[in-house]
């Protein structure tokens, strides 16, 4: 018997187990994780990275194959030569974004004046938008500025965003606001 | 940054200040540490001590905002002592320049300041040219008008006693990290610096990096592994965001946005393309013209670029105080906008001055929301202090899918574009961002097709083919950004069909038969197949030795991973740090990282981005000064400066609304804003994540025991933070990470909090510390003044 | 036998909790309820739903030096576990050791236990006890990630070196080391408790200075491993439970 043991059955005030289970064939079923393990053999394996800082840590991304087709596990790809498989807390949290009851899972909307939320259709608010977008843009659009210069540009509308899209939809979506003449582009880049 | 994360175990000396990577960009550590394992001296200088300073051998505590006097105490450290790098201060900066007669500086003010307009005329700060219109240079740097002289009797001022009075920083702990750093100037060392937003958000952000950029070129540390001058980057794509030309000054790949007074392409080109005498100056801007053609056509495919170059709206000026965020909502609040997109972005909670932010939103007729979660932003009608019946504001908001569901690229910090593959489906009604912005452009054009309306050819002509099957296709666009020929050309004696990716930038042209959404990203897509998904981890020997993996994903520019590398080797292509070499010479070729430039050894400058080719320590291009100089905060705890009588930034970006507080008795501390690990800037992302809101629950508000004692607050109390702006909860955390300056001879407190919280989730967890922070900014960029601001704290 | 082991470096921990939130993503645990209550640690224990925690504490020296010290606490998976010991006196099928690794494993027939403290189990005060189901709960190696070749979650997210794994021998060999480094910036750098735990620590101070319950109390003659003791330790066989 080591000191630790010794020491603490002494402390702890109770009788030595005379003996030692040896693992005589009990299931391990306490490990709620074993089950997940088993999960990982029947899902789909993607590489990510992550979303928060900017180091670009690599993810692997576990997905189920069947059922829910929802993640099951995310963690650090312990090949990307970054982070070899390290995360920090709010990498390690991923997958807890995803799959997470707070997300909105579908358009909302706010009328004038109002006090709640309603929920439409993709369809009906895709459509909205592109009416304001257009009637503001017809009223607010500037051909000539006060020197007679040609500007082109639409005062009436402003966007801040976003950091959080990729390169390519960071692309089309500068390409539509020029297109639609804004020139109060900014986002997180400014702040 | 231009070197890259690996990179950092490659430093002998990594200077942490105005950053926390530890917290805030933690995985970093993973490299600090093994510099540290290899024998690198890691310093931290910051007002607080953070889970970054318990890692670092030297810690120098400075107050917040004093950061360009201290940096000042290092330059004149490195001059007095004799320290810098002398070949390369002499062959590879500006140091031998002669500066024009017209540039003076007197008591805090260039030549050039109206006092009218608040702005320099820079045109007082240009270099004296030879008859050829190359700058003339003094060899042997005695010229009393050479840049190395200006800049010795700039910071002839910059002296311990002054930095010491000012920081609130003991003498004994600035030469301690004054004498580490300058150690780096020896040919073979490399020093590092690794900053964040506690450089950038203040006014004088652009000037507190200049000020680092002076130290570096002095002591031989750009281009070098284990060197350069490295922005760790707050979000996981704002590098690729800013790369893609997401702010109004600048169209993807820095081409500067066109202003009124250059109606045509042609005057554009004009006025924006550098031109240089020098046959040893690369003057990569010269290819300007190549790269906005390309973009013009990638954008209108079916236009010729002049054509297309009318579509494109025109600016009345670039300058800060015109079109940046804060003069955006200051425009809001004047009820200059109708419609609004906060896409991805939560600003009543991110930008300064929440309050102001907040009430600006109820002057739209519309917003659009974008976003995962509910946010502030979104429902700002039902926040603190708001009546809905009384807001008229009509709020879309859109659901988007989080990042692992779905596939494109994103650029970290070093550069580096990595892909991203889909996981799971995009949950319930969810849609990328791409799809959505696709199926709203669809709507947009439909109603232009169908009805016309005010100059409708941008939008109807706009090169919409960005979809497969109906739905946003990343493979197509991140292919459009690289860039293909848009008819068939042949150059030399290789032809080149019509829709073939172009293979880099070099081979881009200015007469529409090529097309890149941004050039810097050409190269990145090209007949090899997408780079960015690349995952081969081999390198050659000598890339190895560094760290280099240029086989892993793809960098821009050109896969270069080392920015300004040619600095990195003398005029014989030998590099300086034999051990760490980033390029060399080797059997009549480079070998190792992509070199900038090309050409032989010794026949390029190494500074490639400037017209003249040489790393600036005197830069007359900001709109500020073309040396760092110390100021003040706008809001500060001091009437005078040590050293001059301009107390703050004479051209900081002000509003006429904003007050601030100076030395004033009602705001006696000094606040600043900072991250934790666990959260991730306005919190939305990590307050509705539940084991990031079990670490870091609620705001909290850290104070000194000295502070605690003064104000009667105990450990874990809830105090009451306010400013001249607004007030706050927040919980207060005493500790002895914080603790008072001596300021020029009076004791000045210091507190801080996270920015991490609001309103809407969790109900107990506080509100934004931007409600705190002032609306002012920098005047080169208009970034906040965040940073640096002054408050009163009270038990609640 | 030999077995697995843990090496975790405070000299390199900064705090991150990248460990911390591993752990319960990979067990997918529920997040606690918690306040802040003057400190960054949170939760302020382990539980029946957090195995891992990263323990926080702020020291002043007198002459003004400062320590904020950090510790990622967990299970030291004993290699005579003392809690098995106890457990064994209700249940033998309550705590079970696995051969392969020496992990020491609660199963659900620790409500058995239902009447003990965690102190009355463990020395180092790690095992909590559902309030509801009576179960008791804590680290368990992540032994089904290390039976399929993985590292534990909380030592594969590990950015800086601090949180190790593999096998003892190797462990021990790291740990010895890295000891050795250590002390040339701290001189009275320690291991603590090497030989009876699969879980050792390296100190930069003394133990007691990062959390009370860091090394178990084995009575004021032990003293703290000099490099000497260490060497002896290795070279000497593992002694069997």
């Amino acid at each position: 018997m080591n000191v630790l043991r010794r020491q603490f059955l002494k402390l702890a005030g109770v009788a030595a187990a005379a003996t030692a289970f040896g693992g005589l064939g009990f299931d391990l079923k306490p490990t709620t994780a074993h089950a997940q393990l088993l999960k990982l053999s029947w899902a789909k394996q993607t590489t990510s990275v992550c979303c928060y800082c900017s180091v670009g840590c690599g993810l692997l991304v576990h997905t189920a194959k069947e059922g829910s087709g929802r993640a099951i596990n995310v963690e650090g790809d312990p090949d990307h030569p970054i982070n070899e498989g390290s995360l920090c807390a709010k990498g390690a949290s991923i997958w807890q974004l995803g799959e997470n009851d707070k997300r909105v899972l579908t358009p909302m909307y706010r009328a004038a004046y109002s006090d709640k939320w309603e929920p439409k259709s993709w369809e009906w608010m895709l459509e909205t938008i592109a009416k304001r977008v257009k009637d503001v843009r017809d009223q607010t659009f500037e051909t000539k500025n006060a020197k007679g210069q040609i500007v082109n540009r639409t005062m009436g509308l402003a966007s801040v965003g976003s950091a959080a899209l990729d390169n390519e939809e960071c692309w089309i979506y500068q390409s539509m606001l020029r297109a639609l003449g804004l020139v109060f582009i900014e986002h997180q880049a400014r702040i | 940054m231009t070197n890259h994360w690996i990179d950092l175990k490659n430093s002998d000396c990594i200077l942490m200040m105005g950053s926390n990577p530890a917290e805030n960009h933690p995985i970093s550590f993973k490299w600090v540490m093994r510099a540290k394992e290899a024998g690198a001296t890691l310093i931290h200088v910051d007002p607080r001590f953070t889970r970054t300073t318990t890692k670092c051998d030297i810690f120098t505590r400075i107050r917040s905002g004093s950061d360009i006097a201290v940096l000042g105490g290092l330059i004149k450290y490195i001059l007095d002592n004799d320290l810098y790098f002398k070949d390369y201060v002499l062959n590879y900066t500006n140091a031998a320049f002669i500066v024009g007669k017209d540039y003076t500086f007197k008591d805090g003010l260039f030549a050039g300041f109206d006092e009218k307009a608040l702005s320099y005329d820079r045109s007082k700060w240009a270099f004296e040219l030879d008859e050829n219109g190359v700058p003339k240079r003094d060899l042997t740097l005695k010229d009393p008008r050479c840049v190395m002289q200006v800049m010795k009797q700039h910071y002839d001022r910059y002296t311990l006693d002054n930095v010491s009075r000012i920081a609130g920083t003991p003498k004994e702990d600035l030469v301690k990290f004054y004498k580490a750093y300058a150690a780096t100037g020896k040919p073979d060392k490399a020093g590092t610096i690794m900053y964040a937003m506690g450089w950038t958000q203040h006014s004088v952000g652009v000037q507190n990096i200049r000020a680092m950029c002076l130290v570096q070129l002095l002591l031989g540390n750009m281009g070098v592994a284990g060197g350069g001058v490295n922005a760790l980057r707050g979000e996981s794509n704002v590098q690729g965001s800013t790369d893609q030309g997401l702010l109004y000054h600048i169209l993807p790949g820095y081409i500067g946005t066109p202003e009124a007074k250059w109606q045509t392409l042609e005057e554009y080109n004009k006025a924006n393309t550098p031109v240089t005498k020098d046959p040893m100056s690369v003057n990569w801007w010269q290819n300007r013209p190549k790269y906005f053609a390309s973009l013009l056509k990638s954008m209108w495919l079916d236009d010729e670029p002049a054509t297309a170059y009318s579509f494109l709206p025109k600016l009345e000026s670039s300058s800060a105080a015109k079109y940046s965020w804060l003069v955006l909502f200051d425009e809001m609040l004047k009820g200059s906008f109708k419609g609004f997109f906060a896409w991805g972005m939560n600003p009543a909670c991110s930008g300064a001055n929440a309050e102001k932010t907040r009430e600006a939103l109820s002057k739209l007729d519309w917003m659009v929301n974008v976003n995962i979660f509910e946010n502030e932003t979104g429902s700002f009608w039902k926040g603190p202090g708001m009546d809905p019946a009384q807001i008229k504001t009509e709020v879309f908001f859109l659901p988007c899918a989080v990042s692992i569901e779905k596939e494109g690229s994103i650029t970290n910090s070093g550069r580096l574009m990595q892909w991203r593959y889909a996981g799971p489906k995009p949950l319930g009604d969810t849609k990328p961002d791409g799809d959505i912005i696709y199926e709203l452009m669809n709507a947009i054009r439909g109603l232009y097709k169908e009805y016309g309306g005010a100059y409708p050819d941008p939008i109807l002509k706009l090169n919409w083919d960005i979809a497969s099957d109906h739905a946003f296709d990343p493979h197509k666009v991140a292919k459009l950004i690289n860039g293909f020929y848009t008819k068939d050309v042949t150059i030399g004696d290789k032809t080149y069909k019509k829709g073939d990716q172009v293979a880099a930038f070099p081979a881009l042209q200015a007469d529409g038969s090529t097309c890149s959404g941004n050039w810097v990203y050409c190269g990145s897509y090209t007949a090899d197949g997408n780079k960015a998904a690349k995952r081969d981890k081999t390198q050659t020997e000598m890339q190895e030795r560094i760290g280099l993996y240029p086989n892993w994903a793809w960098a821009w520019p050109v896969n270069r991973r080392i920015i300004y590398n040619r600095a990195s080797v003398d005029k014989t292509g030998k590099p300086f740090a034999p051990e760490k070499p980033v390029i060399a010479w080797e059997g009549g070729k480079w070998v190792g990282d992509v070199v900038d430039g090309g050409g032989d050894p010794g026949a390029k400058h190494p500074f490639i981005m400037t017209k003249d080719g040489f790393g600036q320590l005197f830069g007359p291009g900001r709109v500020d000064g073309p040396l760092p100089e110390y100021y003040e905060p706008l809001e500060c705890p001091v009437d005078k400066h040590p050293f001059s009588s301009r107390l703050h930034n004479p051209t900081a970006l002000q509003f006429a609304a904003e007050q601030k507080a100076v030395c004033d008795p009602r705001y006696p501390f000094v606040g600043t804003t900072y991250r934790v690990t666990e959260h991730w800037q306005t919190g939305l992302m990590t307050r509705n994540t539940p084991w990031l809101i079990e670490a870091e629950p609620q705001i909290f508000c850290e104070l000194s025991p000295d502070l605690a004692k003064v104000r009667g607050i105990g450990n874990g109390d809830k105090v009451i933070v306010e400013s001249q702006r607004g007030k706050i909860w927040a919980m207060a955390i005493v500790t002895p990470r914080i603790k008072p300056f001596t300021v020029m001879g009076q004791l000045v407190h210091q507190v801080g909090l996270p920015w991490h919280y609001g309103w809407s989730f969790p109900k107990d967890g506080g509100d934004s510390a931007n409600i705190l922070t002032p609306a002012v900014g920098d005047p080169n960029t208009g970034i906040p003044e965040t940073k640096a601001f002054m408050v009163n704290v009270t038990k609640a | 036998m030999s077995g697995k082991t843990f090496f975790i470096d405070l000299t390199k921990c900064t705090a991150c909790r990248g460990c911390q939130v591993a752990c319960k993503q990979w067990h997918k645990l529920p997040a606690e309820a918690t306040k802040q209550l003057g400190t960054h640690q949170n939760p302020q224990d382990l539980s029946f739903t957090t195995y891992k925690l990263v323990r926080f504490k702020e020291i002043e020296d007198k002459g003004g030096g400062l320590r904020w010290l950090f510790f990622p606490e967990q299970c030291r998976h004993c290699v005579e576990p003392p809690c098995k010991a106890v457990a064994d006196g209700y249940d033998e099928r309550a705590i079970i050791r696995d051969e392969l690794t020496g992990a020491v494993i609660y199963t659900e027939f620790t409500k058995a236990l239902k009447d003990l403290e965690p102190t009355e189990l463990c020395p180092f005060n790690i095992p909590r006890k559902d309030s509801v189901s009576g179960i008791w709960g804590k680290c368990d190696m992540c032994l089904d990630r290390v039976h399929n070749g993985l590292k534990p979650a909380c030592v594969q997210s590990c950015p800086t070196g601090a949180m190790n794994f593999g096998e003892r021998d190797d462990m021990l060999a790291l740990a010895e080391k890295s000891l050795e480094a250590a002390k040339k910036r701290f001189p009275k750098a320690e291991m603590a408790n090497v030989d009876d735990v699969r879980v050792v620590v390296l100190c930069a101070y003394p133990p007691a200075d990062y959390y009370e319950f860091l090394m178990a109390d084995a009575g004021p003659n032990v003293a703290p491993m000099t490099r000497k003791a260490m060497l002896a330790m290795l070279t000497r066989p593992f002694r069997q439970s």
